[in-house]
């Protein structure tokens, strides 16, 4: 047993309360008449003895009292966790048999007899039963093909950790992203520039709609590139806060972070959320000589990354995805003693009240 | 017990001092004085002789040689004849009770703390003076302490409430009354009356009084109550013991005095009714937790 905070020892020093209530009323005098008094003879007092009156209560005075100190210092018992060997199984695959406790990979982890919904995140789960189970205990994750929804790293645990696959898991069709269909919508005096949009447009082989700037924008349009200089006008910014990603020159008010550098780390672009949408501004003027990768090959490619960002893989092939070791190993969980503590000092406060105001007691604190 | 039917300084009109199963054990007894029977009455006290006094006793047709003056005149006008009124002679033997209400009389166990000695001092005197009144004899109280009180000696009921009365208002305190103070009583003890000294006899002056008493030919008869605590000395741990009288004080541990002091109590005790019995003092005792009625079987049984 460990005690978290030793200094609630000092607590026992309340041994000396009811040791002295018990003790002095050894020493006090009782007033008493006795009119026979002649033939009492004064005796010298015998050899003091500490001597305790009601010693079943002392006990369980004193007793109450360690207990409060123990409870004061918080024990905590190490090694009484669980040391058999777990088999814990990611829901979607049929727990089968498996050596030790059979847990879900689920939240609070419970036995593979109960029903269980869905999981969670499923290297956060094994990170955390890593950390919940005292070391040398063996582990054994039994997780499907295709695992959803985890971190693109491979967990570092501080325990080997038998990796079993089986069939099964998420099947998850790979997000093909939609090549943007671009709308241009120009100053007269930016007409200049549309050459290079219509060439980004059948780079991706999606027409590009040019139109001037007092055109409106139809609705099912995502993708706008603004060729006018100043700040949006509100139809745009409202259409922008609708979903929509803009395109705008160099001339227009910065804002956003950097999302787009050239090979030295310069940036290129920076963007900034709208409501749902997103406002992406070219930082340099969109001719060769400011912006060279204007003559790129990958231009196309690099904008269309950009505009519309392909979504991150969420889905890893289980076999690689085995965790590592290596990982911190935590702390050897313990179990805190004070609830059963509060209970014995309850139990024993009733015991010491009966034993206190028990009817054959004398008159006495 | 006798201590639950009555309560100290009550003020009813009249205090019952004698429990109920002592009043009924009362009637197995006699006030048996040695020197007045056979001297004029029959059986007990009470006089055969009929005369002047106060408790009347029958009309009888008047015969010659009556003095007119005892002639009823009145039941004379309403009958026109002469009827003598008489009266029952009063009993030659007076019961004396010398109660003593020193300080030491207050003293009650602490186990029971609502019953003195002083409480059992005057329901034994209300005994004695019950059991006069049954056979007709006149009864008489001095208390002895503090405030020394003289009732003296009435025969009848209304005497035996006023008595009642004196002995319900008593409380203990002082110390015995000195020689010159008692001297007064003593001339107003007949020749053959009874004296019941009721005392702890703790005081050497109370044993001298009984002997002086005695001596004078008075019947005297003792009657001594210890509480519980004087006979067992039940003390255990630190006590301040302290003498009600003289206001004396001794420290000391219960356990450690209790076999000197029941041996030299026991030798006091020894003494005392050596000292009794050369005086031809029949004596009696009640310890406090002894149904109340014990040291009058002793006498009067």
């Amino acid at each position: 047993m460990m005690l978290a905070a030793p200094l609630g020892l000092v607590a026992l020093l309340g041994w000396a309360v009811p040791l002295a209530v018990h003790l002095a009323r050894r020493t006090e005098t009782r007033p008493t008449d006795f009119a026979a008094l002649k033939w009492l003879r004064q005796k010298p007092r015998p050899r003091h003895r500490p001597r305790f009156d009601e010693r079943p209560l002392l006990a369980v005075r004193l007793v109450l009292i360690a207990l409060i100190a123990l409870w004061l210092a918080r024990p905590m018992l190490p090694g009484s966790a669980d040391r058999s060997p777990v088999t814990a199984f990611a829901p979607g695959t049929v727990p089968g048999t498996g050596e030790g406790r059979r847990l879900w990979l689920a939240p609070g982890f419970p036995p593979v007899e109960q029903a269980v919904a869905g999981g969670g995140p499923v290297d956060s789960l094994i990170r955390q039963l890593d950390a919940d189970l005292p070391a040398g205990v063996a582990l054994t994750v039994v997780v499907p093909e295709r695992l959803a929804g985890v971190d693109a790293e491979r967990p570092k645990l501080s325990r080997a950790v038998t990796w079993r696959v089986v069939p099964g898991g998420p099947v998850v069709r790979p997000a093909m992203a939609a090549v943007p269909e671009l709308v241009v919508r120009y100053a007269p005096e930016r007409a200049g520039q549309l050459r290079w949009w219509r060439a980004v447009g059948a780079a991706w082989g999606r027409p590009v709609a040019v139109a001037g700037t007092e055109v409106p924008v139809p609705a099912g349009a995502r993708h706008l590139v603004w060729l006018a200089g100043g700040p949006l006008p509100a139809a745009v910014r409202d259409w922008v806060a609708g979903g929509g990603t803009v395109l705008v020159p160099v001339d227009s008010p910065a804002n956003g972070a950097v999302v787009w550098r050239d090979a030295l780390g310069a940036p290129l672009a920076e963007a900034a959320k709208l409501g749902r949408g997103r406002i992406v501004r070219l930082t340099r003027d969109l001719t060769p000589a400011a912006m060279p990768e204007l003559l790129e090959a990958d231009f196309p490619a690099e904008l269309r990354a950009v505009l519309a960002p392909l979504p991150a893989p969420s889905v890893v092939m289980a076999r690689d995805y085995a965790p590592l070791t290596g990982g911190p190993a935590s702390d050897e969980p313990v179990r805190d003693l004070r609830l059963p503590l509060a209970l014995g000092i309850a139990l024993l406060w009733l015991i010491e009240r009966w034993l206190a105001t028990a009817r054959s007691r004398g008159v006495s604190p | 017990m006798w201590s639950s039917g009555w309560s100290r300084g009550c003020a009813a009109p009249v205090v019952e001092l004698i429990p109920a199963d002592v009043r009924h054990r009362l009637r197995d007894l006699t006030l048996a004085t040695r020197r007045a029977i056979g001297d004029r009455g029959l059986g007990a006290h009470r006089s055969a002789s009929r005369g002047a006094g106060l408790e009347f006793a029958q009309y009888r047709p008047y015969e010659r040689g009556d003095e007119p003056r005892q002639i009823d005149w009145k039941l004379y006008g309403r009958s026109d004849r002469f009827f003598v009124r008489e009266a029952e002679r009063e009993s030659p033997v007076a019961a004396w009770v010398l109660l003593d209400t020193s300080g030491s009389m207050g003293q009650a166990d602490a186990a029971r703390p609502d019953r003195s000695r002083l409480d059992a001092g005057r329901a034994l005197a209300a005994c004695i003076v019950e059991l006069a009144l049954m056979q007709g004899d006149r009864f008489a109280l001095v208390t002895l302490g503090e405030a020394m009180r003289v009732v003296p000696p009435h025969g009848g009921a209304r005497a035996r409430d006023r008595l009642r009365l004196e002995l319900a208002g008593l409380s203990a305190g002082g110390v015995l009354p000195d020689e010159r103070a008692l001297a007064p009583v003593w001339g107003r003890i007949g020749q053959r009356d009874l004296v019941v000294v009721v005392s702890d006899f703790f005081d050497a002056g109370t044993l001298d009084l009984a002997v002086r008493l005695s001596a004078a030919g008075r019947e005297v008869l003792a009657i001594q109550i210890l509480t519980v605590e004087e006979r067992n000395f039940p003390f255990d741990g630190g006590y301040r013991f302290r003498d009600p009288e003289t206001g004396e004080e001794l420290l000391g541990d219960g356990a450690a005095l209790r076999a000197e002091f029941v041996a030299r109590f026991g030798a006091a005790q020894v003494a005392l009714h050596a000292g009794l019995d050369a005086a031809g003092i029949r004596r009696g005792e009640l310890v406090l937790d002894q149904p109340l009625d014990t040291p009058l079987r002793t006498l009067f049984g």
